[in-house]
């Protein structure tokens, strides 16, 4: 399965590293969550902030598509207990998916998540690596579903 | 001394971050960070600290057990401890792990273990030095211990079944919605691969979060007193087993019983419900009684 490319670059760079290795860029990726916010006087097409049982803490995703590309933009706010694998992870979905249709964002399957963490970290509680992805994925479908809803009204 | 451990039955056992930091270069002390969030070392830590994973130096993941006091040796030599060396634990959720790591101590015989009480989150909060600088120490040789003490504070599925048809001693640690059934995952956790829901008959409920502050520290001896053995009614020669899901919450319960208030015979039975809730036959209690 091809990823979008920038997902892809990622997967590869990942791949060819040591588990230590992986951790360190990990890390990098994990300081850089907070870079993945919404900023000051952005608009969004959907906002979706909740706490769900599966994760630690609140995640809120916010979403743009550009009218004309329909390149989507993500935007990720994180709660303090959200834990340092799961910020990596939206770190690496940000950058991986930005400019990806709402379509190809439905598509990405989820077997690049044990290709970048590597076997070390993969366990039964980190699960919630998989659940930015799901979230993303969730205001992907509610865009285009109101997409077509609009499509039919006209 | 903390004037509030001075009450504990064992007031050695727990260390506050001005003592720890005051002795962070101590020569026969080694700090032990064990986490939940497995890259939660690596974005900072108590400077010195080694980081020993649960699930990576304890267990043995194809047997769901602990490695062999062999294995053990080996975690104790490359961090540089010998059993002289005085091991203080601090992690993350409240200390869950960082009891779980001192607790597998133990079981290999180790005596010189400390917590550091309210974990890392406590002393992040009170600005204390933190580093990404991992410390190579050099190797120890810790003699392979004789064997694991299994019998000692440890407890099994028969053990747990024994207790629950011989009405002894049974503390679920889980929230009040596991132990009643509703849910078979702590809440903001995924499924952990539990079929059932419910208790072990006979079991009553304690969460372990009653024996914890907000902070993570740990609740005083008139405190957890009053929990203990005023409500649940827990004697001092009580045969005690505590369990919660996959044994951690419960290795906080075991080292507050044990440590803390002093009870003499108290085992963590670390297969707790993923075990007993998936095992064919196995009884179980739904709802807010013991059964």
């Amino acid at each position: 399965m091809n990823y979008p490319p920038a997902l892809e670059e990622i997967v590869a760079f990942f791949e060819g590293l040591s588990d230590g290795e992986k951790r360190e860029n990990l890390i990098a990726y994990a300081d850089g969550a907070p870079h993945c916010a919404p900023k000051e006087g952005e608009a969004f097409d959907l906002e979706d902030t909740r706490k769900d049982q599966e994760c630690t803490d609140t995640v809120g995703v916010f979403l743009r598509v550009d009218p004309v590309s329909r390149a989507t933009h993500f935007r990720i706010n994180l709660g303090p207990q959200v834990q340092t694998l799961t910020r990596a992870m939206t770190a690496i979905l940000c950058k991986g998916l930005d400019g990806v249709s709402p379509e190809a964002v439905l598509e990405v399957p989820q077997d690049f998540v044990p290709k970048i963490v590597g076997g070390q970290l993969v366990r039964l509680r980190s699960q919630t690596v998989y659940y930015i992805l799901t979230r993303m994925k969730g205001a992907a479908k509610a865009w285009l579903n109101r997409e077509r809803a609009a499509a039919g009204v006209r | 001394m903390n004037p509030k451990f001075s009450s504990y039955a064992h007031p050695e056992v727990l260390v506050d971050g001005a003592w720890l930091q005051e002795h962070l270069d101590d020569p026969g002390l080694r700090v032990v960070e064990s986490n939940e969030d497995v890259l939660l070392y690596d974005t900072g830590h108590i400077p010195g600290a080694v980081h020993i994973d649960w699930r990576g130096d304890l267990q043995d993941n194809t047997e769901r057990d602990y490695v062999s006091p062999g294995g053990f040796a080996e975690v104790a030599s490359r961090n540089g401890i010998t059993p002289d060396t005085t091991v203080v634990f601090y992690g993350d959720k409240s200390n869950w792990w960082a009891t779980y790591a001192l607790w597998a101590f133990r079981l290999f015989g180790h005596t010189k273990v400390r917590l550091l009480d309210g974990g890392s989150a406590k002393w992040k909060a009170e600005g204390r030095p933190l580093t990404r600088e991992k410390p190579g120490y050099p190797r120890t040789v810790y003699p392979v211990p004789a064997k694991r003490l299994d019998d000692e504070i440890r407890a099994f599925y028969p053990d747990a079944l024994e207790h629950s048809k011989k009405h002894r001693p049974l503390v679920d640690v889980r929230s009040p919605g596991e132990y009643r059934g509703e849910i078979t995952h702590m809440a903001d956790y995924p499924q952990e691969g539990v079929l059932r829901g419910g208790h072990v008959p006979g079991a009553r409920n304690v969460p372990w979060k009653v024996a914890a502050n907000d902070d993570g520290t740990l609740k005083t001896f008139d405190e957890l007193k009053k929990i203990y053995t005023e409500n649940l009614g827990l004697k001092p020669d009580d045969d005690i087993i505590a369990y919660c899901r996959i044994g951690e919450r419960s290795s906080h319960t075991w080292f507050v019983l044990s440590y803390l208030l002093g009870y003499k015979r108290v085992r963590n039975y670390d297969g707790s419900w993923t075990e007993w809730g998936n095992t064919v036959r196995s009884p179980i209690a739904k709802g807010e009684a013991a059964g």
